[in-house]
């Protein structure tokens, strides 16, 4: 079966019987490079030859096309010398950069000889007729003139490939074949007089571009999932905080270490407050705990939030109705540097059940099956500290292959700060950090991974189809 | 967190476990341990156990663990004759002292008491502005009055490890402690001194000490000064000094104090809390009785009295992290073990929900997908030079590539976009996340903003490519929008349009202006778009 290309080039032959693959290619308009991958198919087909034949050509470089208009370089010499002797300064001002190879090239041809600092001409006039017959036709050119070309840089010599094709035999019937089946063919009827080209059926496609969830957003999207099986609520809060929910309302010092400046990123500018009666509260809990000059302008201070536990202190601000379940998944930013296991902006996941008779093994229960959720089947409990809960525990999980990695911090809120808000019922709490858990999860090296900038490594990127397990 | 570094062998030898062990009491006191070298181990100390900054108070606690000893150490503690007298140091007014004597040092203690006060210096003392302490070889000190006051900065002594005379003003200006710490008490001219009855001075809190009164392994006797701003600070500092050191063998020496807040000084202070057996286990979701739990208390080191229905629990004077019933509560937890404490079985009470933003976003995920856009997620941070109008800047940056808050995902799409022109084209990318901008109406006067980004990159893009899928994912949202010519900064004047449903603005979409591309060395062209999920979030 022969291409419509493939008939043009066979129907050539037929009356030349023998052709160039150059001359083929201007006679049909079609590109050399059609016309040499054609006749490879041709000749596989039988229906052709080809010889190939390998001819040198010269070129001149952009150096010989300048000498050849604007004179060689010992041309402009002695026509500078005009007959006349001349110091060595005096040319080299005038040449410029020729100067050398102008002196080299004179020398040798005897054209001019050199006195201490003088130039003194043996001729008045010359043309380098030879050399620049030999640029205009290189391939007329004596050899010694040719190879004195080449050695100068003006020309350069390339071989070039030569197909010569001849016809071997009649096609038996050239019968055109088709690419694309259009509507018209088809109602035609016209179809049936083609034969409809074979592709390359086991070659490899072109790109083609998809659509595609990014990997990380999606495992954010299943601890979404996640914590709404277990019956918890989402809310959300802005990035953009007052230390009071950040940290006042949680108990935390405003002396505290994790308050100072290279803990958390702070924003001009002063915050405000309206619920005198929590602000009046918080100012008692922290004085009476930590017996200090509680300042509610430190607390208006603005920051970029440290922890998503503001989220949660803000849904303690509101003062909800026992019992409640809510979670948030969000970013918080941090100052540190930034390297494989470290970014400033990552995301936290907390959580807070307000029940009647929550106790600290229920928090604990409800931590293991959220980890069991996640798909870490062991945990351990470790003491721990942290300002707004009390007892606290941080939470570590075995990760197959790293062993043991800590993983949230939680307890139960100090009573300090459900008296602050005025719930009766107990309180537990968590944060987990999300980027590094999922850095673990997904087996990445590095975490910054989790926000790559090559669009061909998220391209390339499998999709987990059950990466919870 | 602190962490110490600690001689490893004194640890095991006085309680007599293996490495195993200790690393597992150290877990439980919140503490976790690695090696150092052959002798040595560093431990990392929560910053609520200021007591566990020094071997002796490990050692203390941990026997109570390994029940070796019940409930708290009692201290000997004699009278002496030295008085500390305080005067009036307005910005600094709190000043007690204390004598420790009959101790032994050797290098590898010396170096761990040093440190022990550097560490509260950096922890309980908010590096030096709450609390300073300072630490005399008793012998070197020639007065039985010690006071407490102010100096002009003409005043001279020879500040530790110098050898010559230098003013307090030469101090403050040369020295690396005067520079990092001068400021922090340096009033009118006057710096708070302790010296001696005759002038002569032993520190400069919370400055230096004085060469005179050096410590080092031949003193055997110890006086201990605390300055600071507030009065229990200053106290718990010193009792929890002075008790660590009597741990190790040292006798507690009783100082009289003329000030209006003490007569005599340490003040060894204790507190005690009252608790019953069902508020620990209803806290804990436990079932244990009286006994066990005044066991468990035991070991953390409290002395107990029963009185019956309630338990009163005595507090330490180096427990400062004690403030309540829920405390008390907690050091059960510990004693008993958290991984005794069984998790409970979860129970669901209620089905869970998600917020109406998510639900949002997890649709225009899907509906933008098929339009044939990859998901990309890029840094809420951002360099100040890539942004328009109104934005947050952060005040103390890391780096200037994340020194601002986004107010709009355009500039980060344009980021990416730069550095994948090597990738395989088209490049077809979407982000939904949110932005920062300025809102009157919240207690912060910012706000977040949700907005959704698209953009095409190919050798030749136009306007239609990008606008004919966004149609269709705003059509199967519901949503009907008209364009209307506009202008925009980072977009072509004549090829940029503002989409709007029921005369609201919901976004704007253009093809990327040469000169933004030059600027950002792209050299392809781009048409992107942005849609606002918040205008659009009540239409839907």
């Amino acid at each position: 079966m022969l291409s419509e290309s493939e008939i043009k080039i066979l129907e050539y032959l037929s009356k030349k019987r023998e052709a160039s693959a150059e001359d083929i290619s201007k006679q049909l308009n079609m590109p050399i490079e059609s016309v040499f991958s054609i006749s490879q198919l041709l000749k596989e087909k039988g229906y052709i030859e080809v010889e190939e034949k390998k001819v040198i050509k010269y070129e001149l470089t952009d150096e010989g096309k300048r000498r050849l208009k604007e004179g060689l370089p010992e041309e402009k010499l002695i026509k500078l010398l005009d007959g006349k002797e001349k110091k060595i300064q005096e040319l080299k001002d005038n040449l410029g950069k020729d100067f050398e190879i102008s002196i080299g090239w004179a020398k040798r041809k005897g054209l001019i000889k050199i006195d201490g600092d003088r130039v003194i001409p043996l001729v008045k006039e010359y043309e380098a007729n030879d050399e620049k017959e030999a640029l205009r036709n290189p391939e007329k050119a004596n050899k010694d003139i040719l190879q004195q070309l080449l050695n100068r840089k003006l020309i350069i010599k390339k071989e070039e490939k030569i197909l010569n094709i001849r016809l071997i035999k009649e096609p038996l019937e050239i019968k055109p074949a088709l690419i694309f089946l259009t509507p018209e063919l088809l109602a035609s009827g016209e179809w049936k007089k083609y034969t409809l080209r074979e592709y390359n059926v086991e070659a490899y496609p072109p790109f083609y571009p998809i659509g595609k969830k990014h990997f990380f957003k999606e495992f954010l999207e299943r601890l979404r999932d996640l914590m709404k099986d277990l019956g918890f609520k989402e809310v959300y809060s802005d990035y953009i905080e007052i230390e009071f929910y950040n940290f006042d309302l949680l108990f935390q010092a405003q002396d505290h270490p994790a308050r100072e400046i290279h803990d958390s990123f702070t924003i001009n500018g002063k915050g405000k407050l309206t619920d005198e009666k929590l602000i009046e509260r918080v100012k008692q809990i922290h004085e009476r705990g930590w017996k200090y000059n509680w300042d509610v302008n430190i607390s208006m201070r603005l920051m970029l939030r440290s922890q998503t536990t503001a989220t949660t202190a803000r849904v303690l601000a509101s003062r909800p109705k026992p019992p409640i379940r809510v979670f948030t998944i969000g970013k918080v930013f941090r100052p540190d540097s930034i390297d494989a296991t470290h970014l400033i902006e990552f995301h936290q996941l907390d959580g807070l059940v307000i029940e009647d008779n929550f106790t600290f093994r229920d928090l604990l229960g409800t931590l293991k099956e959220i980890f069991n959720g996640i798909g870490i089947k062991e945990t351990r409990f470790k003491p721990a500290y942290f300002p707004f809960t009390e007892p606290s525990v941080e939470v570590y999980g075995k990760i197959e292959g790293l062993g043991w990695v800590e993983m949230a911090g939680a307890g139960l809120l100090r009573p300090e700060i459900l008296e602050a808000v005025e719930i009766n019922s107990s309180a537990g709490a968590w944060g987990l950090g999300i980027d590094r858990l999922a850095m673990l999860l997904l087996g990445l090296k590095d975490i910054r991974l989790l926000y790559a900038t090559d669009i061909e490594y998220l391209r390339n990127k499998k999709v987990e189809i059950n990466a919870d397990n | 967190m602190p962490t110490i570094s600690v001689y490893k062998w004194r640890l095991l030898n006085e309680l007599k476990i293996s490495e195993v062990q200790l690393e597992d009491l150290l877990f439980n006191l919140k503490s976790e341990m690695k090696p150092i070298d052959q002798d040595h181990i560093e431990i990392e100390i929560n910053n609520d156990r200021p007591d566990l900054l020094f071997v002796y108070g490990i050692i203390r606690s941990i026997k109570g663990l390994l029940k070796k000893e019940l409930g708290e150490p009692s201290y000997s503690i004699k009278d002496t004759d030295y008085v500390f007298e305080v005067k009036e140091v307005p910005n600094r007014p709190y000043a007690l002292a204390a004598v420790v004597e009959d101790i032994n040092f050797d290098d590898e203690l010396l170096k761990e008491l040093i440190q022990f006060q550097e560490k509260l210096h950096i922890t309980v003392g908010r590096k030096r502005k709450k609390i300073a302490i300072g630490l005399h070889d008793l012998k070197k000190i020639d007065s039985k009055h010690i006071i407490y006051t102010v100096v002009n900065l003409d005043y001279k002594f020879i500040p530790l490890n110098s050898d010559k005379e230098m003013s307090v003003r030469e101090i403050l200006e040369s020295t690396p402690q005067g520079k990092e710490y001068g400021n922090i008490s340096l009033l009118d001219g006057k710096m708070p001194a302790i010296m001696q009855d005759d002038g002569q001075i032993l520190s400069l809190p919370p400055v230096i000490n004085s060469e005179k009164t050096k410590i080092d392994t031949k003193t055997q006797s110890l006086l201990i000064d605390v300055t600071g701003t507030s009065l229990d600070t200053v106290i718990f500092t010193l009792d929890v000094i002075v008790t660590n050191l009597a741990e190790m063998g040292g006798k507690i020496g009783e100082i009289k104090v003329i000030s209006p807040y003490a007569d005599k000084s340490p003040l060894l202070q204790h507190k005690s809390i009252k608790i019953t057996t069902e508020y620990i286990n209803k806290i804990l979701g436990t079932n244990l009785n009286k006994n066990e739990i005044i066991e468990y208390l035991k070991m953390a080191r409290f002395d107990i009295n029963d009185l019956g229905k309630e338990i009163e629990v005595t507090i330490p004077p180096y427990r400062n992290d004690i403030l309540s019933q829920i405390d008390i509560t907690e050091e059960v937890a510990i004693t008993y073990g958290y991984n005794n404490l069984s998790p409970s079985p979860y129970k669901i009470e209620k089905i869970g929900s998600l917020a109406n933003r998510t639900k949002l976003i997890r649709v225009l995920r899907d509906l933008s997908v098929g339009g044939g856009f990859t998901e990309i997620f890029t840094f809420t941070l951002i360099n100040e030079s890539f942004l328009l109008g109104d934005f947050v800047k952060i005040l103390n940056p890391i780096t200037v590539d994340y020194n601002s808050v986004r107010n709009s995902l355009l500039p980060s799409m344009l980021i990416f976009l730069s550095k994948n022109q090597h990738a395989r084209m088209p490049i077809r990318v979407f982000e939904i996340g949110d932005v920062v901008i300025r809102n009157e109406n919240t207690e912060t006067g910012y706000s977040n903003k949700l907005n959704a980004s698209y953009a095409i990159m190919n050798s030749r893009v136009s306007f239609e490519e990008l606008q004919a899928p966004l149609h269709e994912i705003l059509n199967s949202l519901g949503i009907n929008p008209l364009y209307k010519r506009d202008t925009h900064p980072l977009f072509i004047e004549g090829r940029t349009a503002s989409i709007y449903v029921n005369n609201k603005k919901i976004g704007i979409i253009g093809e990327v202006n040469p000169n933004i591309l030059e600027k950002i060395d792209i050299e392809y062209p781009i048409v992107m778009s942005e849609i606002y999920l918040d205008e659009i979030k009540d239409i839907l």
